[in-house]
């Protein structure tokens, strides 16, 4: 078969020398990018090996009463997991609850109700926000809100729940300021506008169409959001709660600062504490004993191991409200 | 006008054209004459832009898409295998309906074809940029402003600098999808004109879905509907007396 | 048929009022962060903070090896993570894009953004300081850097798939390779929003201070020896401001405020920057 290379005559320049590199170095670089994105992989593989690896000194030793034994006792080395454990879901728990409402409702005024003029302006300063190191929401919390929450709302809470039930034993003890409510509150502040930015994309991709239609029929503008917006959108919401609540999860130095460090678990919500995170940062290099270090991996690897479930399914919420909106246009 | 023995200059025998197991075009057979232009006419969907696509082979940017039959460019059947796709397009340049400048200087817009292909020192370049330019009837507005971003230049005079950085590789086929559809009338004019100098040295498939356009610049009309080619013939030929009824019912605006 | 309509007016006031509400409480706790932290920290602002060393408790001092070592050690992520997450990117977004090794790439690329980094840190610790044998710029800068390369990954893959095809159609219609197009065209149409993306990684790794915690530790003195201990801010601030002294408080406050204005600032210059859609740069 000829090849049009030879058949005609080309331009005296030519450099089919050139040509035939060119085509070498495209391999090259598609293999390059290939390899790099394989690599990606190999990091994450890795990251998962090496917290096996190191806690399996911990693992062999306690096996799975590590996840609910209470005891933390670096001298007689017997290491427990429960009460980080307990203290990072309720403390990311506390800012769920709390920053969930407030961003979904930022999210609506922001889609529906702010005046255009100022839509752009305040949807910069929450992604603005939302870009503050966690450091310090951590010193803010530590000098400012510690010593208010000590001296007039955790006061206020325990009186006002005096006798009640449940809730008495919710909101109890001495006031120490630090805790892990405060720890919750913290998170709630730093998870708010991670959430409020993905509700507020989340419902832009609702189509216009729907909304119109449905103002076309006299709706009022609370009702398009309860019955058009919310459900179209609700995957993709529940996957930017679920993003917020994985961020949440592995929070370090928001929490560190006011949780008060406690292995304990106490049914008060004012009662010091401590997160798998915060454990970690304050305990690691001073860690003596391979099986503390041991110990203290361990619980790194059962947080990576829950935000990564909790990540995953986030993915798959958003990927399917991507998919539905990818299939109606 | 002679058309008693115009040179061939691609022959297409039995194209077909399938996205994923859809058949877009359905054994495809005709001519392309030397120095002509070839107009492409028929409704949305007919095949007519696939058609363009298969013959320089930028269907294979993507999965899922092949062609069967032959295409045979002076005899050598470019959708083999082991044709140089790069320098098969060397040989067929594209205007796309979009003009599309490259981020970059007008004078590199031109250029880039040019260094990719041939080792030229920098007069030379400079020569050859200029005859493209002058080829697109550009030369006399940016030659100034070389310098300046192509994406400075109005609708009009962007399209012709995407002629001018086509013809400047001295391709020998220039293929045009819907080339004026994006543009005003003053720029479509001054663009139909360009196409009626350039078939004096380059053989020129121009898709369209303007009836009038086609009858003003082309030899030749092929009508193609549902991924067939109804009718092909001389463009007085096709738009006085047409020989297919459906050519005659499209011609006369009864669909499409 | 009016009692119906009032009783749904009332009802649509009262969500929307709560839902301005919340916003207003949004920005007001945020703003009365941010105000606090101006405050403390404007306060402690003089010309020690950038000519002296962090001191020992008691005595006056400044950051300058805190911030050097925290610029150095940004520097060294983003030279290591961008090539390798513009690569990534570039591969997601133009060779495999429909591929299966894309998904499962981009999959595990989300997760790793999120990713607790004191995980991160922990990784690091016994990938290199284990093996080095002790703590360092190096394993510092290693951990940022995981956290870089995620985030230019995804912020290039980004604005790589906004690029009309038609342009990579029209520079390979004139024989250009691959490679070729992307390199000359689609990265160039493009590079102001991986700029952007690189800018929004070091806005994020520049107050990261878990990572860091144990793989540079910290170093009270002046250093800029990569294969030692290297101080960083925020590092500083957290050893600073937990502790009871007062003008180490003071410094912690200081330092969180130089993060927070370049972070902000950063943040800003990377809006400003992707704001113009690819179409129109040239």
């Amino acid at each position: 078969m000829a090849d049009i290379a030879s058949s005609e005559e080309l331009p005296a320049a030519f450099d089919l020398a050139r040509i035939r590199r060119s085509h070498r170095a495209d391999h090259i670089f598609h293999a390059l990018t290939r390899a790099c994105s394989v690599f990606v992989l190999l990091l994450f593989a890795g990251i998962l090996l090496s917290l096996i690896l190191g806690a399996l000194p911990a693992i062999e030793a306690f096996g799975f009463a590590f996840l609910w034994t209470e005891a933390w006792d670096p001298v007689r080395e017997v290491f427990g997991a429960a009460a980080p454990i307990y203290g990072t879901l309720v403390t990311s728990l506390i800012a769920i609850i709390i920053a969930v409402p407030i961003g979904i409702g930022i999210a609506i005024f922001l889609t529906e109700l702010c005046p255009r003029v100022l839509r752009r302006s305040v949807g910069i300063v929450i992604e603005l926000l939302a870009g503050i190191p966690s450091i310090i929401y951590g010193i803010w919390g530590l000098f400012v809100l510690a010593p208010i929450l000590q001296q007039i709302i955790q006061p206020g809470f325990i009186e006002f729940f005096e006798g009640v039930p449940f809730f008495e034993s919710l909101f109890t003890g001495p006031p120490y300021g630090i805790g892990m409510f405060t720890a919750g509150l913290i998170l709630a502040i730093m998870v708010l506008p991670f959430v409020t930015a993905i509700t507020r994309d989340v419902f832009e991709t609702v189509p216009s169409v729907l909304k119109e239609a449905a103002y076309g029929m006299g709706s009022t503008t609370w009702e398009v959001i309860w019955s058009i917006i919310l459900p179209y959108s609700r995957s993709g919401v529940v996957g930017g709660v679920m993003l917020g609540l994985g961020r949440a999860l592995g929070e370090t130095m928001a929490v560190t600062f006011v949780v008060g460090n406690a292995h304990r678990i106490s049914t008060s919500l004012f009662a010091p504490g401590t997160t798998i995170s915060a454990s970690i940062a304050n305990e690691f290099t001073e860690a003596i004993g391979d099986l503390y270090v041991a110990a203290l991996i361990e619980l790194g690897l059962i947080l990576f191991l829950v935000t990564f479930l909790v990540l995953a399914a986030a993915q798959y919420m958003l990927y399917r409200l991507e998919a539905r909106a990818g299939g109606r246009s | 006008m002679d058309s008693s023995s115009p040179e061939v200059k691609v022959s297409i025998e039995g194209l077909s054209f399938f996205y994923g197991s859809n058949a877009a075009l359905k054994k495809i057979s005709l001519p392309l004459y030397a120095n002509k232009v070839t107009a492409f006419i028929g409704p949305s969907g007919c095949g007519k832009s696939t058609f363009l696509r298969a013959l320089n082979r930028i269907f294979e940017l993507y999965p899922n898409q092949r062609a069967e039959g032959k295409v045979l460019l002076d005899g050598v059947d470019i959708l083999g295998r082991d044709q140089d796709v790069n320098i098969l397009r060397l040989k067929i340049g594209m205007v796309f309906q979009k003009p599309t400048p490259f981020p970059m200087t007008i004078f590199d817009n031109v250029a880039f074809g040019l260094q990719l292909h041939e080792k030229l020192s920098r007069s030379e370049l400079e020569g050859r940029v200029e005859t493209a330019l002058k080829r697109a009837a550009l030369w006399d507005e940016v030659k100034d402003k070389l310098h300046v971003s192509g994406n400075s230049l109005s609708g009009g005079q962007q399209q012709r600098l995407c002629i001018a950085r086509s013809v400047a590789t001295k391709p020998e086929i220039i293929l045009l999808d819907e080339p004026c559809s994006a543009l005003d009338p003053i720029s479509t004019a001054k663009v139909e004109e360009l196409i009626s100098e350039l078939s004096n040295d380059y053989t020129i498939v121009i898709v369209t879905h303007n009836m009038q356009q086609a009858s003003r610049v082309s030899h030749y009309t092929a009508f193609m509907f549902l991924g067939e080619v109804i009718e092909f013939g001389a463009t007085e030929q096709v738009f006085t007396a047409p020989a297919n009824k459906k050519t005659e019912d499209y011609i006369t605006g009864r669909f499409g | 048929m009016n009692s119906i309509y009032a009783k749904r007016r009332r009802r649509n006031n009262m969500f929307l009022g709560l839902s301005a509400v919340a916003t207003i409480v949004g920005i007001l706790w945020l703003a009365m962060i941010l105000v606090t932290l101006f405050y403390e920290g404007v306060s402690g602002i003089n010309i020690a903070v950038f000519t002296e060393t962090t001191p020992p408790p008691g005595l006056d001092g400044g950051l300058i090896n805190a911030i050097v070592g925290s610029l150095i050690m940004t520097a060294l992520a983003v030279l290591a993570g961008t090539p390798i997450g513009i690569l990534v990117g570039t591969y997601l977004a133009e060779y495999g894009r429909y591929t299966r090794l894309a998904f499962v790439v981009r999959f595990v690329n989300d997760i790793l953004l999120s990713a607790p980094s004191i995980v991160l840190g922990l990784f690091i610790y016994e990938l290199v300081v284990v093996s080095m044998g002790h703590f360092s710029a190096w394993a510092g800068a290693a951990a940022l850097a995981i956290i870089v390369i995620p985030v230019v990954v995804r912020t290039t893959e980004n604005i790589l798939v906004l690029i009309p095809n038609t342009l990579r159609e029209a520079a390979t219609a004139l024989g250009a390779p691959r490679s070729h197009v992307i390199r000359q065209v689609t990265w160039r149409a493009a590079r102001a929003g991986m700029i952007t993306g690189v800018l929004l990684a070091v806005a994020r790794i520049s107050g990261e201070t878990a990572p860091l915690l144990f793989t540079s530790l910290n170093n009270q003195f002046w250093s800029t020896d990569l294969n030692a201990p290297m101080a960083s801010l925020p590092v500083a601030i957290f050893q600073m401001a937990l502790s009871p002294y007062e003008d180490w408080q003071r410094l912690a406050w200081v330092g969180a405020l130089l993060i927070t204005m370049a972070v902000l600032f950063l943040s800003i210059i990377a809006r400003v920057l992707g704001a113009s859609t690819p179409s129109e740069r040239g």
